[in-house]
């Protein structure tokens, strides 16, 4: 059966390119870099090179980058660690409605400990506005999270602007409030750069560039300190001791070269893929609702709520016919709750269960958009025609006709 | 014909239960091919009975229409919302339900109806019970 991966924002394959670089360091290179023989400085050498690389994709030194175990855990490090550090000088964090499980998760064991929490909305467009983080800021706020491009729907936020806002009132006394930023689905789609962010924190996750999974980092701002979360050795400038995984730090390192060599690129032709796409699916499909602001989004993200019908059915009938695409956020999918990323963007409980999200990648080629445009306006006309919803909506337009209104 | 429009309360605390539990995406190749062949869907014409029921806590809905001469199921058909074991549970009950006796179909279990859907993970049993629920609500529609 011919198969078409639609599901990047998910995970992407891992490139050849970085496999080549990481093999040896799963056969001769085994070092750990903490020794002091040929092995081990071999292994120190690598992880340092891949750190230059990892610096290089968003504009920070190098001894800003902490390795992690990934994008979760640069977010917990993030968060926690920041807040733990600062919690003396005040408990309260400001975060979005629409922020990946991990924020979301660590934001409400916070209100268990007794931080207050504020969770900004992000109206029909998907995305933040500026004025109400200002009249969210307090005097004991330590800490604002805002993802950069959310995981969902693709939207941008404005975050250069927020950490406007952070720097003024550092400026003016308030030495403990930090902007983290999430990039993890950001950073395969536009270019990141911390000094024009201006942000302090910032996560990245290597398996949605290209390399394996299990390997991310927290970019942590020159004299931010933070409390560390993996106690142990002295890895990573003691914070986050344990041996590191050279092997997927390597393989991180080479991802984000290539992602910084090709980005230009691979966003030009993912953009111009995703265009064919979406003009396809409106002159196929009737009674559709895009999510997220449609200028304001990753290039190669394309979140489509189809009325209805339940995302789940539609993702099982294509994934029938060898596409694979996601319904609500890759870890919420299936719960039987509608996805609460669609849910903030106002959207009803109908078209928050039928969207999908389609992700196109570096290798998506014009062939697999064209297939994907023959399955899926009749893999969504077989699910209206069992769909009492939708013989209501036919009856009563019908009706409408009939009736001259 | 007579419409009847109500809630499901049996699938509620179902439902309530599973719902941090999280998909399981093994499904069967007979569970599929209710998917993508759906038996006995649509309306029907001149039906004797029409009910549409829904859960209120994930708003899956199904409706049944039956046509019976004598006492026996002359024709079945359902339409169906929601995630995919309420569709493939529409689809098995209606292609059963043809040619049944009503004391048959009375007797169906939530279990047959599962079975006949080609099985379904633990987690998603609520959508076998809202096919037996609704089964009911026609049968006692019936007979009334």
């Amino acid at each position: 059966m011919r198969r078409v991966y639609l599901d990047h924002s998910a995970t992407t394959p891992v490139d050849p390119r970085v496999v080549e670089a990481l093999l040896p360091f799963l056969t001769a290179k085994f070092g750990n870099p903490s020794s002091v023989h040929f092995y081990g400085q071999e292994a120190r050498a690598a992880v340092d090179r891949a750190r230059r690389e990892v610096a290089g994709l968003v504009g920070a030194r190098p001894n800003e980058i902490v390795f992690t175990s990934g994008g979760t855990e640069a977010n917990n490090l993030a968060v926690r660690g920041h807040c733990e550090q600062a919690a003396d000088q005040g408990r309260h964090v400001i975060t979005t409605a629409i922020e990946h499980s991990s924020v979301r998760g660590i934001c409400e064991a916070l209100e268990r400990r007794d931080w207050e929490v504020t969770r900004l909305p992000v109206y029909g467009d998907g995305v933040v506005r500026v004025e109400d983080v200002r009249a969210a800021l307090r005097p004991d706020t330590v800490l604002v999270t805002v993802m950069l491009a959310n995981n969902e729907v693709g939207t941008v936020q404005p975050v250069a602007e927020i950490a406007a806002l952070v720097r003024e009132l550092r400026e003016a006394g308030q030495k403990h409030l930090r902007l983290h930023t999430d990039a993890v689905q950001a950073a395969a789609g536009m270019r990141v750069d911390v000094d024009e962010l201006g942000c302090d924190l910032l996560s990245l996750s290597a398996h949605k560039l290209y390399a394996p999974k299990g390997v991310g980092a927290l970019y942590v701002r020159r004299g931010v300190r933070l409390a560390p979360q993996n106690i142990g050795g002295h890895q990573e400038r003691e914070r986050r001791g344990g041996t590191e995984s050279v092997p997927l730090i390597v393989a991180f390192g080479e991802a984000a070269r290539l992602t910084r060599v090709e980005l230009e690129e691979r966003t030009r032709r993912i953009r111009s893929l995703r265009e064919r796409f979406e003009t396809g699916v409106e002159s196929r499909v009737a009674d559709i609702v895009y999510n997220g602001d449609r200028a304001r989004r990753l290039p190669g993200v394309s979140n489509i709520s189809f009325r209805f019908i339940e995302g789940e059915g539609l993702l099982i009938n294509l994934d029938m016919q060898g596409v694979a695409v996601s319904t609500g956020s890759a870890c919420s999918s299936g719960s039987l709750e509608p996805s609460p990323v669609i849910r903030a963007l106002g959207r009803d409980d109908e078209l928050a269960r039928g969207s999908i999200r389609f992700s196109l990648g570096k290798d998506t080629t014009e062939e697999e958009i064209d297939y994907v445009l023959e399955v899926l306006p009749r893999a969504v006309e077989n699910l209206r025609r069992l769909s009492p919803l939708y013989q209501k909506a036919v009856g009563s337009r019908q009706y409408a006709l009939r009736s001259g209104s | 014909m007579k419409v009847k429009l109500t809630f499901s309360t049996e699938a509620l605390p179902t439902a309530i239960r599973l719902l941090p539990t999280i998909l399981s995406v093994a499904y069967s190749d007979t569970f599929k091919e209710h998917l993508a062949n759906p038996r006995n869907a649509g309306t029907l014409e001149g039906a004797d009975a029409e009910v549409e029921q829904s859960n209120p806590v994930c708003g899956d809905r199904l409706r049944l229409a039956l046509r019976v001469r004598g006492r026996r199921i002359e024709a079945a058909r359902f339409l169906a919302y929601g995630c995919p074991p309420t569709l493939a549970c529409g689809s098995a009950l209606a292609w059963m339900l043809e040619g049944m006796t009503l004391d048959e179909a009375a007797r169906l279990t939530r279990a047959e109806i599962a079975e006949a859907a080609g099985g379904l993970p633990p987690r998603k049993q609520h959508a076998a019970a809202l096919a037996y629920e609704t089964l009911q609500e026609s049968l006692t529609l019936l007979r009334t």
